[in-house]
Order: structure tokens, then C-alpha cells, then sequence
């Protein structure tokens, strides 16, 4: 533990902005370089960031692997969900004029908030949960064979 | 737009920042142990970075891009050392020991704390 | 200042991808493909793609090196030597890239206002954006209203890639990896031969 005492403290320090950084790339993806992706692979960064520190199990009590299955498929279903609900209302598969029939311009920017919430759930949980997969095995070779 | 001064001091900081960067790479390429090229890889981060943030934000004047890369430099701040220090300690802990100088009337044993 | 930029970073570019290949220390071919995706990023912001640059060097220089390093960690260190000779694998990789460069030489120049891509449907998205969408980013615009189809395939494709990671190395519990340490030590098996470790299935 007294190895990694600097590494501690600072990464307690950064996991917050760089978790609120990517809530900022999220939201503001309509109006500066952004979206999506982006926000989702910061987020994964910064709890993977979690997990190379303070080792796997603290990371896997932070953010359980039940909880990231669910998010990744959440952020689908709200993805297709939402094209889904457009033809239920009547248009076609992902119109989201549909969304707010009386301003459509109003429904465009439902529709875009929607499907990048879907993109940053399905994105972020993918990473984390790629890392939690690859982190959890045990090591075959030793130390001195690496 | 901006005055001259403000320009005089940005390029200043700039070129002071891009010859931190250009010495670090060659001391990088240069130097004979690990953990002096680390003293001059971890230059690149702190020294060359944030004097070109620096600089960059001077020649923005004060608006939302200037509040932006001072938020990036507090954050190379802390990240820079810390990248540093994690990369010393991972060598130490695999057991590379710096080269010291050879004196054998000082150090019989040439351990070192 | 332009073409120079280009040409120092395109250099670079092909350095780093011949020292990908060239050497045999995974531990430092990993690094080399982190500072690939870098400069690949500052390409990029070279030709004016913000959006794909941030993407880019997230992903490229940033998860896709950790995910590396953890698979690095349950694989050994050095490349083995390859075993057959490499007069005809280059003398494919030569007349493909021939090819290519032939067939590229038809198409028109760079970011030329008149080239067919730009004729057709682009206006169409840059004029109609502002009376049907009306957000400022024409990229987000494009890819979640758009072309949202598209987008909700490579969400699919993400989350299928997940879906398969999770059923090739299998929902792991904290717990077994200390189980499987204590029964390796019991068996008294040497970490000899670690391409032939079995997979750990569910």
C-alpha cells in the first residue's frame, strides 16, 4: 500500500471531473465536438482508471458487473426503443418529428438527447465490462517469467 | 485585437514551452540510465505543456477558451508528476536500481535508500 | 505550412506502423500502437474532424492500450519467431497496394468542392439542417437524425462485441480467481506453457 500511496490520493482527486468531463461531452454533443462515444469512453476511462488503482474488487463493489449487463443493454433498447415508439405513433422508424407532434424541431432534439443517452449506456458499459473480463482472469505465467 | 504586449508575452511563453519540449526529446535520446531519461520525459508533461497552455491562453484573451485550457493545465498539473512518479515506482518495485557513480571510499556497499 | 504538417505527421505515421511490425517486444509494440492512434488523432485535427479525433485518441491511445496491457498480462512477453518465409505474403501486400494506389489516382482531389460526394446529398443536410433540426454540431446532427440508422447498427455492433467478450472469457466471480490460484499451487503446476492454458468457462 505504501507503494501506491501518491497514486491513491490523485486519482481520488481526478475520478470526479473526469466522470463530470464526460457528462459535459454528453450533453453538450449538439453544440461543440462531442456526443455519445466520446462520453461513453471517458466514463469507462475513469472507472477503469478506478480499477487499475485501487484493484478489481473495489472497482467491482463500486460498479457491480450486474449493473454494467444491465446498462449496456438498457442503452440498446432506448436506442431502438425510441425508433420503435416513432412508428407506434405512426411515422417511420426513427422519426422523431413524432416524438412532439405539434414542434416537430422540438421532437428532432428529444429524439437526438434520447439516442445519445442510448449510445453512452451501451458504449461506456462495453469498455468496463471488456476490462472487467480481461482484469479477472488469473494470470498463467508468473512474475519472473513476464 | 490584442495588444501587442499580450502577443509579445504569448509567443514568449510558446517558444519557451516548445524548446522545453525539444530539450526534454533530447535528453530523452541522450541521457544513460532510466531514471534520468524519466527526469527529462517527465519535463515534457509539466514544464513544456503548461507553458504552451499558458501561452495559448494569453493569446485567447479572457473568454471560455482560455477558462478551458486552464482547466487542462490544472489537470496536466497533476497528472504529469503523477505519471512520473507511478513510472519510477513501477521500476523500482520490478527491482531496477539507478546507476550510481563508482566511489569506493564513500559508499563500501553501494546501496542506496 | 500545410503540406508540411502532413508529410511530418504521415512520416511518423508509417515509423511507428514498420517498428509495429519490426518488433518482437509485445510490451513495446503496445506502446507503439498507443502512440499510433496519437498521431493519428492529430491527423485529424489536421483535417478539420474534431469529433473523430476526440473519439480516436479516447479510444485508440486510451482504453484500447489498457484492454492490451491486460491481455498482454495473460500471454508471454516476446513475439515467437514466424516460421515461414515472407517472399510471398509481401509480394501480395505489393500488388494490393499497387492496386490500390492505381484505383486512387481516378478519384478526385482531396476535399474539392465539385467532387460527387459533395454535390448531392451534403447540401441537402447542411441547407435543411437549420429548418428540421436546428442544433449547431452538423456532425451530431448527421449521425443521430440523419443517418440515425447507421448509428443504431454500430451501437448494435458495440454491444455485440460485448456479448461476445462475455461469452468467450465468461462472467468471472472475485472470489474464483483466488480459488483457481490455490488449486493451481495445490496441483503444483509450473506456468510453463501459457498458450495452452485452458479457457476459464463459466
Amino acid at each position: 500500500m505504501r507503494h501506491h500511496l501518491i497514486l491513491r490520493i490523485i486519482t481520488k482527486l481526478l475520478i470526479a471531473p473526469i466522470l463530470l468531463f464526460a457528462l459535459y461531452v454528453q450533453v453538450h454533443g449538439e453544440i461543440s465536438p462531442g456526443g455519445g462515444f466520446q462520453a461513453g469512453v471517458i466514463a469507462a476511462a475513469a472507472i477503469i482508471l478506478y480499477g487499475l488503482v485501487f484493484g478489481l474488487e473495489a472497482a467491482e463493489r463500486a460498479v457491480p458487473p450486474s449493473f454494467v449487463h444491465g446498462i449496456m443493454v438498457s442503452g440498446v433498447l432506448i436506442y431502438a426503443g425510441t425508433g420503435v415508439y416513432s412508428m407506434a405513433v405512426g411515422g417511420q422508424f426513427l422519426d422523431y418529428d413524432q416524438l412532439d407532434p405539434h414542434y416537430p424541431v422540438h421532437g428532432q432534439h428529444l429524439g437526438i438527447v434520447l439516442v445519445e443517452l442510448g449510445v453512452l449506456f451501451t458504449v461506456s458499459a462495453t469498455m468496463i465490462l471488456i476490462f472487467y473480463a480481461f482484469a479477472g482472469r488469473p494470470t498463467p505465467i508468473g512474475e519472473k517469467d513476464w | 485585437m490584442i495588444g501587442t504586449a499580450a502577443d509579445i508575452a504569448s509567443w514568449l511563453f510558446i517558444v519557451s514551452g516548445s524548446a522545453g519540449i525539444v530539450i526534454s526529446a533530447l535528453g530523452l535520446l541522450r541521457l544513460p540510465d532510466f531514471y534520468t531519461r524519466l527526469h527529462a520525459g517527465g519535463v515534457t508533461d509539466t514544464f513544456g505543456a503548461e507553458l504552451l497552455i499558458i501561452g495559448l491562453a494569453i493569446q485567447s484573451g479572457v473568454s471560455l477558451i482560455t477558462a478551458k485550457l486552464l482547466i487542462i493545465g490544472l489537470f496536466l498539473f497533476f497528472t504529469g508528476p503523477t505519471a512520473t512518479h507511478a513510472t519510477a515506482n513501477a521500476a523500482w518495485v520490478a527491482g531496477l536500481k539507478p546507476r550510481l557513480a563508482e566511489r569506493p571510499d564513500e559508499r563500501p556497499d553501494g546501496d542506496n535508500p | 505550412m500545410s503540406p508540411w504538417l502532413d508529410f511530418v505527421l504521415f512520416s511518423i505515421l508509417a515509423a511507428t506502423a514498420v517498428g509495429v511490425v519490426i518488433l518482437r517486444n509485445l510490451f513495446a509494440v503496445v506502446m507503439l500502437g498507443a502512440v499510433f492512434s496519437l498521431v493519428t488523432a492529430a491527423l485529424f485535427v489536421v483535417m478539420d474532424a474534431p469529433d473523430v479525433a476526440f473519439t480516436e485518441a479516447a479510444v485508440g491511445a486510451g482504453i484500447t492500450t489498457v484492454l492490451l496491457l491486460g491481455a498482454l498480462t495473460l500471454t508471454t512477453r516476446h513475439e515467437r519467431p514466424g516460421s515461414s518465409g515472407i517472399a510471398i505474403p509481401l509480394a501480395v501486400s505489393l500488388i494490393t497496394g499497387a492496386v490500390l494506389v492505381y484505383g486512387s489516382l481516378d478519384l478526385p482531389r482531396f476535399g474539392s468542392p465539385d467532387a460527387p460526394i459533395h454535390l448531392h446529398l451534403a447540401p441537402e443536410f447542411l441547407v435543411g439542417r437549420e429548418p428540421e433540426i436546428d442544433i449547431p454540431n452538423i456532425v451530431t446532427a448527421i449521425l443521430a437524425s440523419y443517418r440515425g440508422f447507421d448509428t443504431l447498427g454500430e451501437v448494435i455492433v458495440v454491444f455485440t462485441a460485448g456479448i461476445g467478450v462475455l461469452l468467450l472469457i465468461g462472467r468471472h466471480h472475485v472470489g474464483r480467481r483466488n480459488r483457481v490460484e490455490d488449486a493451481a499451487d495445490d496441483k503444483g503446476e509450473a506456468p510453463d506453457s501459457p498458450a495452452q492454458s485452458p479457457p476459464e468457462s463459466t
